[in-house]
């Protein structure tokens, strides 16, 4: 048996169902991201929702609902993630868990 | 279904919220229970192990219908450096006392005895606040529904959404959460029993300490489910934010070790979980309860990593069963008010089960000691090695041998102290 080629986080995504919430259930104020200088949730993030190219980007569609984003950005962060779950039924299924 | 008439709200139908549920459903009591997953445990993600005992007190004999993948045979440890690995390996006596399960079959399973026992269970919902009037909760609020009850146990998992609004909880420090992650590798069952040496249907739960984590706070876990490897990692909330180490990358680094690459060879990773840990334990709210309303599980911080054990699914089971025999005294007494529900504290405290999380209070600091995970799994490499090696360059005896391999390292005082910690915390 040969070994699994490298798995990427890429990867690793596609595996996982999402249902996307029309609504945004996170909201990142990016100005204030500007002046963060630990941005953790770069590095929380285990589905790295959040991503850094000259300014904070996010795309909530790989979001895995851990919930952890709010609490780095508020206590290390600038304060500036506001966070909810998606609508009922919405966002992340697994199938295994 | 008309949202009137409900004695008791209990939101999150995952193991806490279901055993609540159940627990009142089985008393009569008009329960509504209120997941916002499309089904129960579609959200919901663990390690991959659960100690039965809750389930024998909560149903009985039928508790063995639970969607079990593997009773759990042989508990292991391994510490581990890049190129080497220490590993001890225990095969239990206990039979049945534990199994590997997939949450999305468990907790849809639990759900649905709830159910069976006359909760009624609503998906795709989710809670979005409170009715406060006063200082007393009055019911929950989910969507456009107002659904007034007369106490609502929140069981809405380690976000703590309900027992923030309630004021039972500020925001958590990042040192009091871990994020887990983990690989779901598909491998054929035989297979699985060949390389963890495991009879037919057995299964094997194993923990990893040292260079899995880079140093930082967690480790890996292993477990054993039919047809499938669950493989995961855990570290600090603190330490992957201020390391600036991306808390996916760690998986990979498990996954290269030569002892995991060998157990996960040919295997087809089928799915990626990620969950928040809280870590504080049961302190980590101010209390449990207010008026009207009692938290559970995970949501209170009700789970107990004690450093060998990681419990979550037990302990919720328990806590849930003990918040709704507190909603049932209440009942009783037609008094909801937090004079009544701080009854649920004593159980905490009095419960066989649940009182594990008090004896161990002191662990969630010993194990934020960054030695643990760094030095130790290291020397206990080095000494196996320096033990084990025969090369010619001549032997010392045993002592002298760790003593050699401590210098430099780490100070005798350090390891006493924490020698002397260890054996007071664990």
């Amino acid at each position: 048996m040969s070994t699994e080629e490298n798995v990427t986080l890429d990867k690793r995504l596609m595996l996982i169902n999402f249902a996307k919430d029309p609504e945004p259930f996170i909201v990142v104020d990016t100005e204030k991201c500007n002046s963060c200088k630990t941005k953790p949730c770069l590095y929380i993030c285990p589905a790295e929702v959040y991503t850094w190219q000259e300014k904070l980007n996010y795309n909530t569609e790989g979001c895995m609902e851990t919930g952890a984003c709010l609490i780095v950005c508020h206590k290390l962060g600038a304060a500036a993630i506001t966070w909810k779950y998606p609508s009922g039924g919405k966002g992340v299924a697994f199938k295994s868990g | 279904m008309s949202l009137e008439g409900f004695e008791v709200a209990v939101v999150g139908a995952g193991p806490a919220g279901s055993a609540a549920a159940l627990t009142l459903a089985k008393e009569g009591v008009q329960v509504l229970l209120v997941e916002r997953g499309t089904f129960p445990g579609a959200k919901n993600v663990f390690g991959g192990r659960i100690y039965s005992y809750p389930l024998k007190k909560l149903l009985g004999e039928s508790w063995k219908e639970a969607p079990i993948e593997r009773f759990v045979r042989k508990e292991g440890i391994t510490f581990m450096t890049d190129d080497s690995a220490f590993s001890i390996e225990y095969e239990s006596r206990d039979p049945e006392g534990s199994f590997t399960a997939k949450r999305a079959k468990f907790d849809k399973w639990l759900a649905e005895k709830a159910e069976k026992a006359g909760a009624s269970l609503i998906t795709e919902s989710r809670v979005d606040d409170l009715i406060i009037d006063g200082n007393r909760v009055k019911g929950i609020v989910a969507g456009q529904d107002k659904i007034p009850t007369n106490a609502v146990i929140a069981c809405d998992g380690a976000t703590t959404g309900l027992a923030r609004k309630a004021g039972l909880v500020g925001m958590l420090e990042p040192y009091q959460i871990s994020m887990g992650t983990k690989d779901v590798i598909e491998l054929p069952s035989e297979v699985i029993e060949d390389r963890l040496g495991l009879d037919s249907e057995q299964g094997a739960a194993h923990v990893f300490v040292g260079s899995c984590s880079g140093g930082l706070r967690g480790g890996g876990f292993l477990y054993t489910n039919k047809d499938s490897i669950a493989l995961g990692m855990v570290v600090g909330g603190e330490d992957v934010s201020s390391k600036q180490t991306q808390a996916s990358s760690f998986m990979d680094r498990l996954r290269k070790h030569p002892k995991i690459k060998r157990l996960i060879k040919g295997g087809k990773t089928v799915e990626y979980d990620a969950h928040m840990i809280p870590e504080a334990g049961p302190k980590m709210l101010t209390r449990p309860y207010t008026n009207g309303m009692i938290v559970a599980g995970d949501a209170a911080g009700h789970l107990l990593n004690n450093g060998y054990t990681f419990r979550g699914v037990d302990i919720a089971i328990q806590s849930g069963i003990a918040a709704a025999q507190t909603v049932l005294e209440a009942r009783k007494r037609q008094d909801y008010s937090e004079n009544t529900l701080r009854g649920f504290q004593t159980k905490l405290r009095a419960d066989p089960a649940l009182k594990d999380m008090y004896t161990f209070n002191h662990v969630p600091a010993y194990l934020r000691k960054s030695r643990l995970y760094s030095i130790y799994p290291e020397l206990v490499c080095a000494a196996a090695e320096a033990i084990y090696r025969v090369d010619g360059t001549g032997k010392k005896k045993i002592f002298k041998e760790l003593r050699t391999q401590a210098k430099g390292r780490i100070s005798i005082f350090s390891l006493v102290r924490d020698m002397i910690g260890g054996a007071r915390t664990f």
